[in-house]
Protein backbone atom coordinates (compact mmCIF):
# COMPACT_ATOMS: atom_id res chain seq x y z
CA UNK A 1 0.00 0.00 0.00
CA UNK A 2 1.34 3.09 -1.13
CA UNK A 3 2.09 5.56 2.15
CA UNK A 4 -0.02 8.36 2.28
CA UNK A 5 2.24 11.60 2.98
CA UNK A 6 5.50 13.52 1.72
CA UNK A 7 7.15 12.81 5.07
CA UNK A 8 10.24 10.93 4.88
CA UNK A 9 12.12 10.04 8.14
CA UNK A 10 15.54 11.34 9.09
CA UNK A 11 17.75 12.12 12.28
CA UNK A 12 18.93 15.60 10.84
CA UNK A 13 18.41 18.52 13.09
CA UNK A 14 16.14 19.88 10.52
CA UNK A 15 14.10 16.93 11.21
CA UNK A 16 14.06 17.83 14.87
CA UNK A 17 12.95 21.52 14.72
CA UNK A 18 9.65 22.11 16.17
CA UNK A 19 7.07 21.80 13.37
CA UNK A 20 5.81 25.25 14.17
CA UNK A 21 9.32 26.71 13.49
CA UNK A 22 9.43 24.87 9.81
CA UNK A 23 5.42 26.33 9.10
CA UNK A 24 6.76 29.56 9.79
CA UNK A 25 9.81 29.21 7.13
CA UNK A 26 7.51 28.14 4.93
CA UNK A 27 4.90 31.02 5.26
CA UNK A 28 7.57 33.58 5.68
CA UNK A 29 9.53 32.33 2.35
CA UNK A 30 6.24 32.74 0.46
CA UNK A 31 5.50 35.98 1.55
CA UNK A 32 8.88 37.36 0.85
CA UNK A 33 8.65 35.61 -2.69
CA UNK A 34 5.23 36.86 -3.50
CA UNK A 35 5.51 40.25 -1.71
CA UNK A 36 8.91 41.75 -3.26
CA UNK A 37 8.62 42.08 -6.40
CA UNK A 38 11.98 41.74 -7.97
CA UNK A 39 12.74 38.84 -10.41
CA UNK A 40 15.62 37.53 -9.06
CA UNK A 41 14.20 37.71 -5.16
CA UNK A 42 12.83 34.31 -5.55
CA UNK A 43 16.40 32.59 -6.79
CA UNK A 44 18.34 34.38 -3.80
CA UNK A 45 15.58 32.74 -1.26
CA UNK A 46 15.82 29.26 -3.36
CA UNK A 47 19.81 29.46 -3.43
CA UNK A 48 20.55 30.87 0.09
CA UNK A 49 17.53 29.83 2.03
CA UNK A 50 15.61 26.45 1.02
CA UNK A 51 17.90 24.36 -1.27
CA UNK A 52 20.72 24.76 2.13
CA UNK A 53 17.33 23.83 4.27
CA UNK A 54 16.50 20.56 2.15
CA UNK A 55 20.15 19.55 1.72
CA UNK A 56 21.07 19.50 5.34
CA UNK A 57 18.13 17.61 5.92
CA UNK A 58 18.94 14.85 3.89
CA UNK A 59 15.81 14.78 1.44
CA UNK A 60 17.24 16.37 -1.47
CA UNK A 61 16.49 13.56 -4.30
CA UNK A 62 12.88 13.15 -3.35
CA UNK A 63 12.64 17.08 -2.79
CA UNK A 64 13.66 17.14 -6.58
CA UNK A 65 11.94 14.25 -7.94
CA UNK A 66 8.58 15.53 -6.42
CA UNK A 67 8.69 19.36 -7.63
CA UNK A 68 9.72 18.04 -11.16
CA UNK A 69 6.94 15.98 -10.97
CA UNK A 70 4.55 18.76 -9.82
CA UNK A 71 6.13 21.75 -11.57
CA UNK A 72 7.85 21.42 -14.89
CA UNK A 73 4.39 20.72 -16.82
CA UNK A 74 2.86 24.00 -15.41
CA UNK A 75 6.09 25.95 -16.12
CA UNK A 76 6.57 24.57 -19.36
CA UNK A 77 2.43 25.18 -20.54
CA UNK A 78 2.88 28.49 -18.25
CA UNK A 79 5.60 29.65 -21.12
CA UNK A 80 4.18 28.77 -23.73
CA UNK A 81 0.92 29.90 -23.14
CA UNK A 82 1.97 33.58 -21.66
CA UNK A 83 5.25 33.99 -24.13
CA UNK A 84 2.40 33.55 -26.89
CA UNK A 85 -0.59 35.08 -25.80
CA UNK A 86 0.05 37.50 -22.75
CA UNK A 87 -2.01 40.88 -23.42
CA UNK A 88 -0.17 43.63 -24.14
CA UNK A 89 3.23 42.36 -26.09
CA UNK A 90 6.09 44.40 -25.81
CA UNK A 91 9.26 43.27 -27.99
CA UNK A 92 8.67 40.65 -30.70
CA UNK A 93 11.28 38.10 -30.38
CA UNK A 94 10.50 35.40 -32.72
CA UNK A 95 7.29 34.66 -35.12
CA UNK A 96 6.37 31.97 -35.92
CA UNK A 97 3.67 32.04 -38.77
CA UNK A 98 0.40 33.85 -36.89
CA UNK A 99 2.45 33.69 -33.59
CA UNK A 100 4.95 35.20 -31.68
CA UNK A 101 6.74 35.72 -28.97
CA UNK A 102 6.72 38.04 -26.76
CA UNK A 103 9.33 39.40 -24.07
CA UNK A 104 6.57 40.67 -22.00
CA UNK A 105 5.10 37.54 -21.45
CA UNK A 106 8.17 35.79 -21.03
CA UNK A 107 9.17 37.44 -18.47
CA UNK A 108 5.78 37.56 -16.91
CA UNK A 109 6.42 33.58 -16.99
CA UNK A 110 9.56 33.35 -16.03
CA UNK A 111 8.29 35.97 -12.24
CA UNK A 112 5.39 32.99 -12.05
CA UNK A 113 7.64 30.38 -12.51
CA UNK A 114 10.16 31.45 -9.80
CA UNK A 115 7.47 32.61 -7.23
CA UNK A 116 5.78 29.03 -7.77
CA UNK A 117 8.92 27.16 -7.15
CA UNK A 118 8.88 29.08 -4.14
CA UNK A 119 5.37 28.28 -2.91
CA UNK A 120 5.60 24.85 -3.45
CA UNK A 121 8.86 24.01 -2.62
CA UNK A 122 8.70 25.21 1.05
CA UNK A 123 5.90 23.21 1.31
CA UNK A 124 7.07 20.51 0.36
CA UNK A 125 9.82 20.59 2.41
CA UNK A 126 8.03 21.21 5.54
CA UNK A 127 5.96 17.77 4.28
CA UNK A 128 8.99 15.97 4.00
CA UNK A 129 10.59 16.69 6.79
CA UNK A 130 7.54 16.93 9.44
CA UNK A 131 4.71 13.85 10.16
CA UNK A 132 1.20 15.39 9.66
CA UNK A 133 0.89 14.14 13.47
CA UNK A 134 3.82 15.91 15.04
CA UNK A 135 2.83 19.00 13.29
CA UNK A 136 -1.26 18.24 14.70
CA UNK A 137 0.44 17.91 17.70
CA UNK A 138 2.27 20.99 17.88
CA UNK A 139 -0.79 23.15 16.22
CA UNK A 140 -3.11 22.03 19.14
CA UNK A 141 -0.49 23.10 22.00
CA UNK A 142 -0.82 26.19 20.05
CA UNK A 143 -4.68 26.18 20.57
CA UNK A 144 -5.57 24.75 17.45
CA UNK A 145 -9.06 22.61 18.27
CA UNK A 146 -8.81 18.99 19.01
CA UNK A 147 -11.08 18.39 16.72
CA UNK A 148 -9.53 19.99 13.41
CA UNK A 149 -6.61 17.92 14.67
CA UNK A 150 -9.07 14.61 14.88
CA UNK A 151 -10.16 15.30 10.86
CA UNK A 152 -6.88 15.63 9.67
CA UNK A 153 -5.42 12.86 11.05
CA UNK A 154 -8.20 10.45 11.09
CA UNK A 155 -8.22 10.82 7.40
CA UNK A 156 -5.05 10.39 6.59
CA UNK A 157 -6.12 7.12 8.98
CA UNK A 158 -9.05 6.34 6.59
CA UNK A 159 -7.73 7.27 2.96
CA UNK A 160 -5.41 4.00 2.45
CA UNK A 161 -8.59 1.52 3.44
CA UNK A 162 -10.66 3.74 1.57
CA UNK A 163 -8.47 3.62 -1.69
CA UNK A 164 -8.29 -0.48 -1.22
CA UNK A 165 -11.94 -0.96 -0.74
CA UNK A 166 -12.65 1.37 -3.94
CA UNK A 167 -9.96 -0.98 -6.04
CA UNK A 168 -11.77 -4.34 -4.26
CA UNK A 169 -15.12 -2.55 -5.75
CA UNK A 170 -13.90 -1.90 -9.42
CA UNK A 171 -12.54 -5.60 -10.01
CA UNK A 172 -15.72 -7.14 -8.45
CA UNK A 173 -17.55 -4.75 -10.75
CA UNK A 174 -15.67 -5.88 -13.35
CA UNK A 175 -15.92 -9.60 -13.06
CA UNK A 176 -19.60 -8.67 -13.30
CA UNK A 177 -19.04 -7.25 -16.29
CA UNK A 178 -19.08 -3.78 -16.20
CA UNK A 179 -16.63 -1.67 -18.70
CA UNK A 180 -14.53 1.11 -17.83
CA UNK A 181 -12.91 1.03 -21.48
CA UNK A 182 -15.08 2.62 -24.05
CA UNK A 183 -16.53 6.09 -24.84
CA UNK A 184 -17.78 8.46 -22.45
CA UNK A 185 -21.37 8.31 -21.66
CA UNK A 186 -20.57 4.45 -20.55
CA UNK A 187 -17.99 5.80 -18.54
CA UNK A 188 -20.00 8.01 -16.15
CA UNK A 189 -22.87 5.50 -16.58
CA UNK A 190 -19.86 3.25 -14.91
CA UNK A 191 -19.03 5.51 -12.24
CA UNK A 192 -22.28 5.25 -10.65
CA UNK A 193 -22.34 1.36 -9.51
CA UNK A 194 -18.46 2.08 -8.57
CA UNK A 195 -19.17 5.52 -6.15
CA UNK A 196 -22.74 4.27 -4.24
CA UNK A 197 -21.32 1.18 -2.50
CA UNK A 198 -18.17 2.82 -1.58
CA UNK A 199 -19.95 5.78 -0.10
CA UNK A 200 -22.91 3.71 1.04
CA UNK A 201 -20.21 1.44 2.31
CA UNK A 202 -18.31 4.58 4.39
CA UNK A 203 -21.01 6.20 5.63
CA UNK A 204 -22.30 3.12 7.51
CA UNK A 205 -19.48 3.09 9.89
CA UNK A 206 -20.40 7.32 10.68
CA UNK A 207 -22.58 6.11 13.15
CA UNK A 208 -20.63 3.81 15.45
CA UNK A 209 -17.81 6.09 14.92
CA UNK A 210 -19.63 8.43 16.42
CA UNK A 211 -21.53 6.30 19.49
CA UNK A 212 -17.35 5.37 20.23
CA UNK A 213 -16.19 8.95 20.36
CA UNK A 214 -18.80 9.90 22.47
CA UNK A 215 -18.41 7.42 24.74
CA UNK A 216 -15.08 8.73 25.26
CA UNK A 217 -15.88 12.52 26.03
CA UNK A 218 -14.85 13.91 22.97
CA UNK A 219 -16.34 16.77 22.55
CA UNK A 220 -15.60 17.65 26.73
CA UNK A 221 -13.74 21.36 26.41
CA UNK A 222 -11.71 20.41 29.40
CA UNK A 223 -8.11 21.11 28.96
CA UNK A 224 -6.16 18.00 28.53
CA UNK A 225 -2.31 16.44 28.79
CA UNK A 226 -0.77 15.52 25.31
CA UNK A 227 1.25 11.95 25.47
CA UNK A 228 3.92 13.50 23.08
CA UNK A 229 5.89 16.51 23.40
CA UNK A 230 7.66 18.42 20.68
CA UNK A 231 10.89 20.29 21.31
CA UNK A 232 11.32 23.86 21.22
CA UNK A 233 14.13 26.01 22.75
CA UNK A 234 14.56 30.30 22.54
CA UNK A 235 16.46 30.26 19.63
CA UNK A 236 13.51 28.81 17.24
CA UNK A 237 11.31 30.92 19.68
CA UNK A 238 14.01 33.85 18.63
CA UNK A 239 13.90 32.55 15.01
CA UNK A 240 10.35 32.77 14.26
CA UNK A 241 9.69 36.53 15.59
CA UNK A 242 12.49 37.10 13.26
CA UNK A 243 10.84 35.59 10.38
CA UNK A 244 7.98 37.40 11.51
CA UNK A 245 9.79 40.56 11.16
CA UNK A 246 11.10 39.79 8.06
CA UNK A 247 7.39 39.30 6.31
CA UNK A 248 6.40 42.06 7.40
CA UNK A 249 9.30 44.39 6.19
CA UNK A 250 8.88 42.86 3.27
CA UNK A 251 5.29 43.84 2.37
CA UNK A 252 5.84 47.06 4.38
CA UNK A 253 8.69 47.88 1.25
CA UNK A 254 6.44 46.57 -1.33
CA UNK A 255 3.60 48.48 0.15
CA UNK A 256 5.34 52.13 0.93
CA UNK A 257 6.92 51.36 -2.83
CA UNK A 258 10.65 51.15 -1.59
CA UNK A 259 11.16 48.43 -3.73
CA UNK A 260 9.37 48.43 -7.10
CA UNK B 1 -14.32 35.42 19.35
CA UNK B 2 -17.99 33.61 19.52
CA UNK B 3 -17.78 31.10 16.43
CA UNK B 4 -20.83 33.06 14.37
CA UNK B 5 -18.67 36.02 14.78
CA UNK B 6 -15.14 34.38 12.92
CA UNK B 7 -17.54 32.35 10.21
CA UNK B 8 -18.52 35.83 9.52
CA UNK B 9 -15.54 37.69 10.06
CA UNK B 10 -14.33 35.50 7.50
CA UNK B 11 -16.90 35.50 4.60
CA UNK B 12 -16.15 38.82 4.41
CA UNK B 13 -12.19 38.51 4.06
CA UNK B 14 -12.88 36.44 1.13
CA UNK B 15 -15.71 38.63 -0.23
CA UNK B 16 -13.46 41.79 0.13
CA UNK B 17 -10.40 39.87 -1.22
CA UNK B 18 -12.23 38.61 -4.39
CA UNK B 19 -13.78 42.29 -4.42
CA UNK B 20 -10.48 44.28 -3.83
CA UNK B 21 -8.82 41.87 -6.90
CA UNK B 22 -11.50 41.84 -9.67
CA UNK B 23 -11.54 45.62 -9.44
CA UNK B 24 -8.47 47.04 -8.67
CA UNK B 25 -6.89 44.26 -11.16
CA UNK B 26 -3.06 44.20 -9.49
CA UNK B 27 -0.52 43.84 -12.53
CA UNK B 28 2.09 41.50 -12.65
CA UNK B 29 4.03 43.35 -9.16
CA UNK B 30 2.83 40.26 -7.18
CA UNK B 31 0.59 42.39 -4.83
CA UNK B 32 -1.85 40.91 -6.47
CA UNK B 33 -0.93 37.03 -6.13
CA UNK B 34 -0.44 37.65 -2.26
CA UNK B 35 -3.19 39.31 -1.94
CA UNK B 36 -4.96 36.09 -3.39
CA UNK B 37 -3.26 34.06 -1.28
CA UNK B 38 -3.51 35.77 2.35
CA UNK B 39 -6.74 37.00 1.93
CA UNK B 40 -8.30 33.58 0.97
CA UNK B 41 -6.05 31.93 3.68
CA UNK B 42 -7.17 34.03 6.32
CA UNK B 43 -10.86 33.58 5.52
CA UNK B 44 -10.21 30.01 5.02
CA UNK B 45 -8.81 29.84 8.45
CA UNK B 46 -11.47 31.75 10.11
CA UNK B 47 -14.15 30.23 8.60
CA UNK B 48 -12.77 26.33 9.60
CA UNK B 49 -12.10 27.33 13.10
CA UNK B 50 -15.53 29.16 13.39
CA UNK B 51 -17.17 26.17 11.80
CA UNK B 52 -15.37 23.42 13.67
CA UNK B 53 -16.14 24.91 17.21
CA UNK B 54 -19.72 24.38 16.33
CA UNK B 55 -19.83 21.08 15.35
CA UNK B 56 -21.72 18.23 16.63
CA UNK B 57 -19.77 14.47 17.18
CA UNK B 58 -21.73 13.05 14.93
CA UNK B 59 -20.81 15.21 12.16
CA UNK B 60 -17.13 15.68 13.81
CA UNK B 61 -17.05 11.69 12.74
CA UNK B 62 -18.81 12.30 9.23
CA UNK B 63 -16.27 14.66 7.73
CA UNK B 64 -12.77 12.55 7.98
CA UNK B 65 -15.07 10.16 5.76
CA UNK B 66 -16.65 12.92 3.87
CA UNK B 67 -12.72 14.14 3.02
CA UNK B 68 -11.77 10.26 2.02
CA UNK B 69 -15.24 10.20 -0.48
CA UNK B 70 -13.61 13.11 -1.93
CA UNK B 71 -10.00 12.35 -2.35
CA UNK B 72 -10.84 9.02 -3.27
CA UNK B 73 -13.40 9.14 -6.20
CA UNK B 74 -11.97 12.51 -7.64
CA UNK B 75 -9.10 10.28 -8.54
CA UNK B 76 -11.45 7.52 -9.16
CA UNK B 77 -13.27 9.78 -11.64
CA UNK B 78 -9.12 10.67 -12.72
CA UNK B 79 -8.09 7.30 -13.39
CA UNK B 80 -11.25 6.65 -15.68
CA UNK B 81 -10.55 10.02 -18.08
CA UNK B 82 -13.60 11.53 -17.60
CA UNK B 83 -13.61 14.87 -17.96
CA UNK B 84 -15.49 15.77 -14.52
CA UNK B 85 -13.69 15.92 -11.22
CA UNK B 86 -16.30 14.90 -9.26
CA UNK B 87 -13.61 15.35 -5.95
CA UNK B 88 -16.65 17.14 -3.86
CA UNK B 89 -19.46 14.62 -3.16
CA UNK B 90 -18.21 14.44 0.40
CA UNK B 91 -18.14 18.40 0.86
CA UNK B 92 -22.02 18.53 -0.47
CA UNK B 93 -22.64 15.43 1.79
CA UNK B 94 -21.49 17.37 4.77
CA UNK B 95 -22.98 20.68 3.77
CA UNK B 96 -27.05 19.24 2.88
CA UNK B 97 -26.66 17.02 6.36
CA UNK B 98 -24.82 19.31 9.05
CA UNK B 99 -25.15 22.73 7.29
CA UNK B 100 -23.34 25.66 5.82
CA UNK B 101 -20.44 25.70 8.15
CA UNK B 102 -19.76 21.99 8.42
CA UNK B 103 -19.59 22.13 4.82
CA UNK B 104 -17.31 25.07 4.12
CA UNK B 105 -14.87 23.19 7.22
CA UNK B 106 -15.25 19.99 5.37
CA UNK B 107 -14.16 21.98 1.88
CA UNK B 108 -11.33 23.65 3.45
CA UNK B 109 -9.77 20.33 5.21
CA UNK B 110 -10.09 18.60 1.92
CA UNK B 111 -7.87 20.88 0.37
CA UNK B 112 -5.57 21.51 3.30
CA UNK B 113 -5.17 17.16 3.13
CA UNK B 114 -5.21 16.81 -0.35
CA UNK B 115 -2.03 19.21 0.01
CA UNK B 116 -0.79 17.50 3.01
CA UNK B 117 -1.02 13.81 1.25
CA UNK B 118 -1.22 14.17 -2.77
CA UNK B 119 -0.42 17.60 -3.87
CA UNK B 120 0.62 20.69 -2.08
CA UNK B 121 -0.29 23.39 -5.39
CA UNK B 122 -4.02 22.34 -4.44
CA UNK B 123 -3.82 24.20 -1.40
CA UNK B 124 -4.56 27.76 -2.18
CA UNK B 125 -8.06 26.47 -3.78
CA UNK B 126 -9.39 25.63 -0.24
CA UNK B 127 -11.76 28.67 -0.59
CA UNK B 128 -13.10 27.30 -3.89
CA UNK B 129 -14.11 24.12 -1.56
CA UNK B 130 -15.52 26.23 1.31
CA UNK B 131 -17.57 27.83 -0.56
CA UNK B 132 -19.02 24.98 -2.54
CA UNK B 133 -19.50 23.63 0.90
CA UNK B 134 -21.29 26.48 2.02
CA UNK B 135 -24.20 26.88 -0.91
CA UNK B 136 -25.08 23.15 -0.82
CA UNK B 137 -25.81 23.91 3.08
CA UNK B 138 -27.37 27.08 1.77
CA UNK B 139 -29.61 25.14 -0.60
CA UNK B 140 -30.50 22.40 1.85
CA UNK B 141 -31.62 25.08 3.92
CA UNK B 142 -34.20 26.43 1.13
CA UNK B 143 -35.13 22.73 0.16
CA UNK B 144 -33.04 22.45 -2.86
CA UNK B 145 -32.45 18.89 -2.10
CA UNK B 146 -36.28 17.76 -2.02
CA UNK B 147 -36.18 17.17 -5.57
CA UNK B 148 -33.60 16.30 -7.90
CA UNK B 149 -33.84 19.48 -10.64
CA UNK B 150 -33.63 21.50 -7.71
CA UNK B 151 -30.31 20.27 -6.32
CA UNK B 152 -29.09 20.16 -10.21
CA UNK B 153 -30.05 23.78 -10.86
CA UNK B 154 -28.23 24.85 -7.21
CA UNK B 155 -24.91 22.80 -8.11
CA UNK B 156 -25.29 24.71 -11.58
CA UNK B 157 -25.23 28.00 -9.65
CA UNK B 158 -22.32 26.57 -7.07
CA UNK B 159 -20.48 25.99 -10.06
CA UNK B 160 -20.60 29.54 -11.72
CA UNK B 161 -19.41 31.03 -8.20
CA UNK B 162 -17.23 28.66 -7.91
CA UNK B 163 -15.55 29.60 -11.04
CA UNK B 164 -15.73 33.20 -10.29
CA UNK B 165 -13.86 32.58 -7.13
CA UNK B 166 -11.31 30.42 -8.14
CA UNK B 167 -10.17 32.35 -11.19
CA UNK B 168 -8.26 35.15 -9.24
CA UNK B 169 -5.89 32.01 -8.15
CA UNK B 170 -5.10 30.22 -10.89
CA UNK B 171 -4.55 33.66 -12.63
CA UNK B 172 -2.19 36.06 -9.91
CA UNK B 173 -0.80 32.88 -8.53
CA UNK B 174 -0.19 30.29 -11.25
CA UNK B 175 -0.70 32.46 -14.39
CA UNK B 176 -3.15 31.03 -15.81
CA UNK B 177 -1.68 27.87 -16.03
CA UNK B 178 -2.44 24.13 -14.94
CA UNK B 179 -1.06 20.65 -14.68
CA UNK B 180 -3.60 19.60 -18.04
CA UNK B 181 -2.61 21.08 -21.12
CA UNK B 182 -6.21 21.28 -22.48
CA UNK B 183 -7.36 23.73 -19.66
CA UNK B 184 -4.26 25.90 -20.40
CA UNK B 185 -4.85 26.12 -23.82
CA UNK B 186 -8.58 27.14 -22.84
CA UNK B 187 -7.00 30.06 -20.91
CA UNK B 188 -4.41 31.09 -23.71
CA UNK B 189 -7.43 30.86 -26.43
CA UNK B 190 -9.25 33.36 -24.69
CA UNK B 191 -6.13 35.14 -23.67
CA UNK B 192 -5.47 35.80 -27.63
CA UNK B 193 -9.01 36.82 -28.37
CA UNK B 194 -7.75 40.08 -26.47
CA UNK B 195 -9.37 38.76 -22.74
CA UNK B 196 -7.18 39.72 -19.44
CA UNK B 197 -5.19 36.90 -17.53
CA UNK B 198 -8.22 36.96 -15.10
CA UNK B 199 -10.97 37.10 -17.60
CA UNK B 200 -9.53 34.17 -19.24
CA UNK B 201 -9.13 31.81 -16.12
CA UNK B 202 -12.87 33.42 -15.42
CA UNK B 203 -14.21 31.84 -18.73
CA UNK B 204 -12.18 28.84 -18.79
CA UNK B 205 -13.93 27.94 -15.08
CA UNK B 206 -16.83 28.77 -16.50
CA UNK B 207 -16.75 25.78 -19.21
CA UNK B 208 -15.68 23.10 -16.69
CA UNK B 209 -17.13 24.36 -13.25
CA UNK B 210 -20.89 24.42 -13.56
CA UNK B 211 -21.07 20.85 -15.54
CA UNK B 212 -19.19 19.24 -13.09
CA UNK B 213 -20.98 20.62 -9.75
CA UNK B 214 -24.09 20.16 -11.71
CA UNK B 215 -23.33 16.32 -12.00
CA UNK B 216 -21.73 16.60 -8.52
CA UNK B 217 -25.55 17.71 -6.50
CA UNK B 218 -27.15 15.34 -8.45
CA UNK B 219 -25.01 12.40 -7.80
CA UNK B 220 -25.23 13.48 -3.90
CA UNK B 221 -29.11 13.71 -4.38
CA UNK B 222 -28.93 10.05 -5.37
CA UNK B 223 -26.48 9.49 -2.56
CA UNK B 224 -28.79 10.69 0.25
CA UNK B 225 -31.72 9.12 -1.46
CA UNK B 226 -30.23 5.74 -1.12
CA UNK B 227 -29.55 6.46 2.64
CA UNK B 228 -31.24 5.12 5.56
CA UNK B 229 -33.54 8.06 7.16
CA UNK B 230 -32.14 6.91 10.62
CA UNK B 231 -28.96 8.11 9.39
CA UNK B 232 -30.16 11.19 7.63
CA UNK B 233 -31.71 12.40 10.58
CA UNK B 234 -29.01 12.36 12.85
CA UNK B 235 -27.86 15.72 11.92
CA UNK B 236 -30.02 18.47 14.57
CA UNK B 237 -29.44 20.72 10.73
CA UNK B 238 -30.90 18.23 8.19
CA UNK B 239 -34.03 17.79 11.21
CA UNK B 240 -34.30 21.52 11.97
CA UNK B 241 -34.89 23.03 8.43
CA UNK B 242 -36.50 19.92 7.25
CA UNK B 243 -33.87 19.22 4.27
CA UNK B 244 -35.65 16.35 2.82
CA UNK B 245 -39.37 17.63 4.13
CA UNK B 246 -41.15 14.56 2.25
CA UNK B 247 -39.93 11.55 4.28
CA UNK B 248 -39.83 13.84 7.22
CA UNK B 249 -43.64 14.01 6.60
CA UNK B 250 -44.27 10.28 5.97
CA UNK B 251 -42.33 9.37 9.40
CA UNK B 252 -44.40 12.32 11.50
Amino acid sequence: MATLDFYQAGRSRVHGWNPVTKLSLSLTLVVTAFALPVLWWPVALLVLVLLPAVLASGVQRRFLATMSRFLLPVILLLFVIQGLFYPGGGQVLLTLGPLSVHADGLLFAARTALRLVVLTGSFLFLLLTTHPGDLMTALVARGLPPKISYVVSATLQIIPAFRQRAQGILQAQRARGLRTDTGLVSRVRALVPLISPLILGALSEVDERSIAMEARAFGSTARRTSYTVIPDSTAQRLARWLMLLAALTAIALTTTGVVS
Amino acid sequence: MRPSVKIAAGTLVVLATYVYLVLERPGVSGIGALVALAGYLLGSVLIILGATDRLSTSAVALVPVAIAINIVVGQLALATGIPLYLDSIGIVLVGVLAGPAAGAATGALTCVIWGLTINPTIMPFAVTAAEIGTLAGLAAMVGAFRRPWWAALSGLLTGIVSALVSSPISAFVYGGATTSAGTTAVVGVFQAYGNTLLASTTLQGLISDPLDKTVTFSLTFLILLALPARFRQRFAFARSHRVFARRVALEA
